[in-house]
């Protein structure tokens, strides 16, 4: 009897969208002192402005890159995100968001804190050209329960603020269309991430608020890797369990035989945010730069169409 | 969207709603702040002088701007009259400056130069400069400097009008850009917080344009400046300019064409002769106000007279014909032309100058011309004999630098160009070009935020900007303001080295320096720019040095320095040119 209240709690607890959640309540509430600083170009988040146009940058390529090798020639690179159902999660200001909505996407940005979500919506309700642009607040795991999925899935900085990886992980991916795309940015878990965000931004400059980083939650490019070589989709119209020896099980999204530290090019890519602090902007590192993606570092993976 | 969720909370909702309902009207909106209807725009540039024209033609005619943007140009005069400009053949217009190859090049590219009309502007092949009080003098061509194209010269004369008029026959095919005319900005107040603290732009026939972006292109007394609360700094020099269009003889058939400009340093300022046509020249002089005012008090003739002795004339001399004309004029006593050339006469018997030489303006020799001409012809300019009616004028000259060239706070989301955020002495000719490398920077920047989603009214996607063109000009009107107080300075030691020559031509070169660093065709990037100044710095240096050992062995200092600055000039307009994406 015991047993069987057990596990059905832990039915409930997988089941229900608030015990699924990975956002750590101390979290939330230091974002919501800093949100209406988001938008202080200058301020605290400046950097977040600068590092900003490298990841659209980033996003767009990416994209490009794959609608060429589906044989579309001669999109122009502005046009690559127009009309593209995208979820930006933990979309903080909204900072990605409005450039997602801008490029043409319809945009939906979703955020745990109720302040970044107002300021988020408020800061886009003066722009007249952001009509695709939608915001909620609510965890990303509230969107399981609905059907919809996106073409591509965004959540920059925000990996290493969650509890559970994994989970969050598996989410974002869930929220993806076959085909479609999910990208990370994040800080590894260096001893370079750690003297640059924490001992430097944080304690010695005071450039970010201490407290904004915990270095035990940082992800290693790595470890996303090799999360997706065993990650496999598992649909919501899950397959009934009687026939699952008559379908063959999803695809990992990266071959599992490949090396965590070169994934092959076709299903996901990471590449290293380097702050160039004479021009006063973020760059992004080439392909395989010797410890170009020891810190700051974007991730792309494709989920498989079939 | 249907998601089994809230959508965010009340006012978030609130927000949203409206802004569904103003998208779903008309781009009119109400706003809370001022409760008047307004339009809504995205760029709004202030002024349609040289950098503002050029800026609306440079985002009309860019493809990615043109598909984003609505810009709107606002000009308190009458551009229509400028497209209409169609002067009498062989007359020019007094206001006219040297484009640089780098400006030609961005006007090509934009389209716009195909609408200038080039018979009209002439190019630049030499220049010789020298100082008013030793004669040391550098002399410097196009083909020294390694351009590609040394036929069309380092610059080009082109009327400010003619540029304005091309522009705006260019513009006429931009639908993208809409030119509001004969109607000043009123005033500038900022939107209500919640409504994002847009500018909206007051005109004085009531309308009201809200500005994602609002640019100042609108000259010294820039209202987008003062909006922005950007505070500048600057003087005024004790000095005015004079300008006027100057009629000469062409050039003997033993002589060059008209396409050498001549610049004399005198120690009330410098005083320019730029080549428009064979027998026509633009003049700009900048002088003493006081010598300025009595020079245009009296009958042309007189003001071209004066010119051409300020050309020839020992500088003491010139004191004496600036005395009595300033005499004259305060005194109310007529001075004639014939009563001026007199006194000229005496001078140049004074200092034993020969009536058949170049340097002779007393006499002039109209039948001469065909003759053969004195060997130093062609170190004056030609002999003014007339001023096109109506073309002596006279502007006040400053130095005036902005703090910033972008808003911030209060004042966020503008941005200045041009005149507005810089003026300099028009000694080196640098003024506009300056301001078109503004604008070919702030257009990229544009262009660079609309490709990554950015909004160009932002911070971030101005900074580039900022960044980059601040430093260039900021270098540049240095040293520009270096020469122009070096060469009006009465301090005696600095007169004394002026006269021994060695400290002359070491500032000529960093005059030419200047003047050669923004000849050639190139980008404007800030890196590269800095490493042009750096090295022509260090070749100034290592000159100096040069000088003072070749002083001690004597002679061959201008051969010297001549050769020591080609060196440095090939370096640094050897760097590769960059294509406009
Ligand atoms: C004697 C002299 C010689 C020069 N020679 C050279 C040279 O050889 N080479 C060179 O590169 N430069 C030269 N310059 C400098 C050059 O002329 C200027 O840099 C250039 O004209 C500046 O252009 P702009 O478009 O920035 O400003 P402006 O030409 O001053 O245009 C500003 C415009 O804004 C408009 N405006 C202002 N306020 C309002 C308002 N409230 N509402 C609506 N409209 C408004 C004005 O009507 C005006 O049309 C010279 C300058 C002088 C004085």
């Amino acid at each position: 009897m015991r047993v069987s209240n057990v596990i059905r709690t832990l039915q409930r607890q997988l089941h229900s969208p608030a015990s699924r959640g990975t956002i750590n309540a101390s979290e939330i509430a230091h974002f919501s002192r800093l949100s209406s600083q988001w938008w202080d170009e200058q301020g605290e988040f400046a950097f977040l402005h600068r590092m900003n146009p490298v990841r659209v940058e980033f996003i767009k390529n990416k994209l490009l890159e794959v609608s060429r090798e589906g044989g579309e020639e001669g999109m122009p690179s502005s046009t690559v995100l127009r009309d593209l159902d995208v979820l930006d999660v933990g979309c903080g200001g909204g900072l990605l968001s409005e450039s997602l909505a801008r490029l043409g996407a319809n945009t939906l940005g979703i955020d745990a804190s109720e302040s970044n979500v107002k300021i988020a919506t408020l800061h886009a309700s003066a722009d007249p050209k952001l009509r695709n642009l939608t915001y909620i607040n609510a965890p990303a795991e509230s969107l399981l329960d609905s059907p919809k999925r996106y073409d591509v899935v965004c959540s920059m900085e925000v990996l290493e603020h969650v509890d559970n990886p994994a989970s969050f992980l598996s989410t974002c991916a869930e929220l993806v269309k076959p085909g479609g795309h999910l990208f990370l940015s994040t800080i590894s878990r260096t001893p370079l991430a750690y003297f640059l965000t924490i001992f430097l931004a944080e304690d010695i400059l005071r450039k970010v608020s201490p407290g904004t980083h915990t270095y035990s939650k940082f992800i290693t490019p790595t470890e996303l890797i090799s999360f997706f070589q065993k990650y496999r989709s598992s649909d919501s119209n899950a397959v009934d369990p009687r026939y699952l020896e008559h379908v063959t099980l999803p695809k990992a999204w990266i071959s599992p035989n490949a090396s965590p530290a070169s994934p092959p090019r076709t299903e996901a890519e990471v590449r290293g945010l380097i702050y160039h602090p004479l021009r006063g902007q973020w760059l992004l590192a080439p392909r395989d730069a010797w410890a170009a993606t020891d810190a700051n570092y974007i991730f792309w993976v494709r989920k498989p169409s079939q | 969207m249907t998601l089994p969720l809230a959508l965010g909370t009340s006012s978030a909702h609130r927000l949203t709603a409206k802004r569904l309902l103003a998208s779903t009207s008309c781009p009119r909106r109400f706003s809370t702040a001022q409760n008047e209807p307004h339009e809504e725009c995205d760029v709004v540039i202030v002024g349609g002088g040289p950098a503002g024209l050029t800026l609306a033609s440079a985002l009309g005619s860019s493809r990615i701007a043109s598909q984003n943007l609505r810009v709107t140009l606002v000009e308190g005069g009458d551009l229509s009259k400028v497209k209409q400009w169609s002067p009498p053949s062989g007359t020019y217009s007094n206001r006219v400056s040297s484009l640089t190859n780098a400006s030609q090049t961005f006007l090509k590219a934009i389209g716009a130069w195909t609408h200038v009309d080039t018979h009209r502007t002439a190019p630049i092949e030499e220049m010789q400069v020298w100082d008013g009080v030793s004669d040391a003098r550098i002399t410097f061509s196009a083909s020294e400097i390694g351009l590609e194209r040394p036929q069309d010269g380092m610059a080009r004369l082109t009327e400010n009008f003619n540029l304005q008029r091309g522009l705006l026959r260019h513009l006429e095919h931009l639908p993208g850009v809409r030119l509001i005319e004969r109607t000043k900005v009123k005033s500038i107040i900022r939107d209500a917080e919640d409504q994002g603290g847009w500018p909206l732009v007051h005109l004085d026939n009531g309308r009201v344009l809200r500005a994602r972006l609002l640019v100042g292109a609108d000259g010294f007394n820039s209202p987008v400046r003062s909006y922005a609360q950007i505070p500048s700094f600057g003087w005024t020099y004790e000095t005015q300019g004079i300008v006027a269009t100057m009629v000469h003889p062409p050039r003997g058939p033993f002589q060059g064409p008209n396409t050498t400009a001549y610049q004399r340093f005198l120690p009330t300022g410098p005083i320019a002769f730029l080549p428009l046509s064979p027998t026509v020249s633009s003049l700009v002089w900048s002088t003493r106000p006081r010598i300025a005012s009595a020079l245009t008090a009296f009958e042309p003739g007189v003001l071209a007279s004066m010119i051409n002795a300020a050309f020839r004339l020992p500088e003491i001399s010139l004191r004496y014909l600036y005395n009595r004309i300033i005499e004259a004029h305060s005194t109310g006593t007529p001075l004639t032309h014939a009563e001026l050339q007199q006194e000229i006469l005496w001078r140049e018997q004074s200092h034993a100058i020969d009536a058949n030489s170049a340097y002779a303006s007393a006499i002039v020799n109209v039948i001469g011309d065909a003759g053969v001409p004195a060997a130093d012809s062609e170190s004056v300019p030609p002999l003014v004999t007339s001023l096109q009616p109506g073309t002596v004028a006279t502007f006040p000259l400053r130095f005036s630098h902005t703090e910033s060239y972008i808003g911030e706070g209060q004042g966020s989301r503008t941005v200045l160009v041009g005149d507005a955020a810089h003026i300099v002495h028009p000694l080196a000719g640098q003024g506009l070009n300056m301001g078109l490398a503004d604008v070919e920077c702030l257009t990229r920047c544009i262009e660079n935020a609309l490709e990554q989603g950015g909004d160009v009214g932002s911070y971030t996607a101005l900074l580039p900007y900022a960044r980059e063109r601040y430093f260039e000009n900021h270098t540049l009107m240095a040293a520009i303001d270096k020469v122009h107080k070096l060469y009006t300075t009465t301090f005696e030691p600095i007169v004394w080295t002026r006269t021994v020559g060695v400290e002359v031509l070491n500032e000529l070169d960093s005059v030419k320096t200047a003047l050669m660093m923004t000849a050639g065709a190139r980008d404007h990037k800030i890196n590269e720019s800095a490493v042009g100044w750096n090295l022509a710095a260090k070749g100034v240096e290592s000159l100096a040095a040069g000088v003072n050992a070749a002083r001690v062995v004597g002679g061959g200092i201008r051969e010297m320095i001549g050769t020591g600055l080609q060196e440095v000039l090939k370096a640094t307009s050897a760097r590769p040119r960059s294509e406009r994406d």
